[in-house]
């Protein structure tokens, strides 16, 4: 017996990928890990909760959007945008790093992380909530809040929110465009 | 000018007709034709030592009727009311019932909390708006009435001016003396001694303490409860308060047992309560002794039939798409065969929301996902997101199809 599978095509960091057959139950981490060798996107809790597993899907309508990969099918992303976590900095063409994006980098220089197992979905997390305030900047008192709402569902088990939150307000206050007032 | 004998005469008559008109207006408005089911007996105030014995009669009753899901907000202190109540007239705003003597019920004689329970007439001869259930309280005996009061005259005073409400009228409450001349039952509770002490225990936790019709029976274009369709299902703030008779109930998959584990649990196989019967779950019934609980179930499934089996539908063509959106963005939680996950997300084989007559709860809940929910004994289901913005309507209604079809017992479309 063979496990009913489909063909799919997608888009994943700015590059096509199929048509690929694929099981039509397998969550979308699975195919990032054992299909295209994208083992960054990280398997917490295997039930939604944790965010360690969040990709972005570039949405044309709704702009960059959070999913949580662990549970959700890869063939709901078939002919959509994907930015993981191996999307985000700048490479050269043989793939090796040329620079970092200013989230990375500002993790790096707070010492936001630790065990480091959350920060692919705090990478993303953040990335998509920079690129919503260029399209809607907010005030000045605003920042922390609205820090604290948008990264409130990843959770980190070594309980570093408080670097993460310094690094990430450090971001919004140094990029043009994103504050207003 | 000199009028006929007959002008005159049709003028007296009119004339007439008019000042008995205006009379009987004023007779309405001063409450004449309607009778108080409260006896004189509570013109005498309670004394203090037999207030201070009612008092956890009265903690339990409060509960079982419910009293906080409205008259305490959300983050606010208890019983200091300001809960809101969208209506397309304008707001009503939920009373402070505290003992607070300026803001609440703090300077209310027991004969003025009994009018307004059992009347719908506050003290001054106020009328109450039936947002206050007073049509089911009614039904409530004098002497659990005195209870409440003697509980809620314990609490702390808050205060704190509940916000008025924003009707264009200013008179709109007088015009609740005609409604309660439609509305209002002549009697308060009536045993009904064909039926035993258990059925009518759990008839009047039902009708009275939990009024459960204000929500379960649909209204009539006045917005009284139609007699004729008691607990047959209603929609209300958008969503359908399901079918609760015993029929309804059994094709939802309870039979008494499970109807009594599930109203102080909040959910079962049935599913999680949703939308207000969460709070009514999270404020009233999970405090039910289990006799009571019990006693509810049973009224509710008097002569109910079996409690429906779903047959598992098959995947068709017309439900292909919906089980593809459903293995997509649904199945990490519920589960590829509907089973849920324990304390993530409740099962959808049995889940009564896809039995449902309509699909509108089921509509809304995956449009617009559902809060995390805390229920009793620990147990606790996470928040599901909504997928409004990640699935087009068609997507979602396919969804809806493939759902109620292959675990609703509805046929494919």
């Amino acid at each position: 017996m063979t496990i009913p599978h489909r063909p799919m095509s997608l888009t994943v960091n700015g590059k096509p990928v199929g048509p690929i057959d694929v099981p039509n139950d397998m969550m979308m981490l699975d195919f990032l890990h054992d299909y295209l060798n994208l083992t960054g996107s990280r398997f917490g809790c295997g039930q939604g909760i944790c965010h360690a597993c969040t990709i972005i899907l570039d949405d044309p309508v709704e702009g960059a959007v959070e999913m949580r990969t662990c549970v959700t099918g890869a063939h709901f992303f078939a002919e959509k945008r994907v930015r993981t976590i191996e999307g985000h900095a700048t490479r050269d063409a043989k793939g090796d790093i040329l620079q970092l994006t200013p989230v990375q980098q500002a993790f790096i220089e707070h010492f936001a992380f630790q065990c480091g197992y959350c920060t692919p979905g705090f990478v993303t997390g953040t990335q998509v909530l920079i690129e919503r305030l260029r399209k809607t900047p907010i005030a000045r008192a605003d920042v922390e809040k609205t820090i604290e709402q948008a990264l409130a569902p990843h959770i980190c088990r070594c309980t570093g929110y408080v670097r993460y939150y310094e690094a990430i307000r450090a971001v919004i206050l140094s990029t043009p465009g994103l504050v207003s007032g | 000018m000199r009028l006929s004998r007959r002008m005159r005469l049709g003028l007296l008559a009119v004339g007439l007709v008019c000042v008995i008109g205006a009379a009987g207006v004023l007779a309405v408005l001063f409450g004449v034709f309607q009778p108080s089911v409260v006896s004189d007996a509570v013109n005498q105030p309670l004394t203090p030592a037999e207030m201070a014995q009612l008092v956890p009669r009265g903690r339990y009753l409060t509960l079982a009727a419910d009293c906080a899901a409205c008259h305490t907000a959300p983050g606010g202190a208890p019983y200091a009311g300001g809960l809101g109540f969208a209506l397309p007239v304008g707001t009503l705003y939920a009373t402070n019932i505290s003992p607070d003597p300026t803001y609440g019920i703090g300077q209310w004689s027991r004969a003025d909390f009994q009018h307004a329970m059992r009347d719908g007439i506050g003290p001054g001869h106020s009328y109450l708006f039936p947002a206050m259930p007073y049509v089911s309280y009614r039904q409530m005996s004098e002497g659990d009435v005195d209870a409440v009061y003697a509980y809620l005259m314990t609490r702390q005073p808050i205060h704190q001016a509940s916000p008025r409400d924003s009707f264009p009228l200013p008179y709109m409450r007088l015009g609740m003396a005609f409604w309660n001349l439609i509305n209002l039952p002549s009697r308060g509770f009536v045993t009904d001694a064909a039926l035993s002490p258990t059925i009518n225990r759990g008839r009047y936790l039902v009708d009275a303490l939990g009024h459960c019709g204000e929500c379960h029976t649909p209204r009539d274009i006045s917005m009284g409860m139609i007699p004729g369709r008691y607990l047959q299902g209603a929609t209300i703030e958008g969503v359908d308060a399901p079918d609760i008779t015993p029929a309804g109930l059994a094709r939802l998959g309870f039979d008494a047992p499970t109807l009594a584990q599930f109203m102080r649990a909040g959910l079962g196989p049935q599913g999680v309560t949703t939308f207000s019967m969460y709070e009514v779950i999270e404020h009233s019934t999970r405090y039910l002794t289990p006799a009571d609980a019990e006693a509810m179930a049973d009224y509710l499934m008097q002569g109910a039939p079996p409690p429906v089996v779903v047959t598992v539908g098959a995947v068709t063509p017309g439900t292909e798409h919906g089980r593809q959106s459903y293995v997509a963005v649904c199945a990490g939680c519920h589960g590829l065969n509907g089973v849920g996950v324990p304390h993530v997300a409740p099962a959808m084989r049995t889940n009564a929301t896809l039995r449902l007559p309509s699909d509108r709860n089921l509509m809304r809940i995956m449009s617009d996902g559902l809060p995390a929910q805390s229920f009793p004994d620990g147990e606790a289901m996470q928040p599901m997101p909504g997928f409004a913005h990640l699935l087009t309507h068609q997507e979602l209604v396919d969804l809806a199809a493939y759902l109620r079809s292959t675990w609703g017992g509805h046929p494919p479309h």
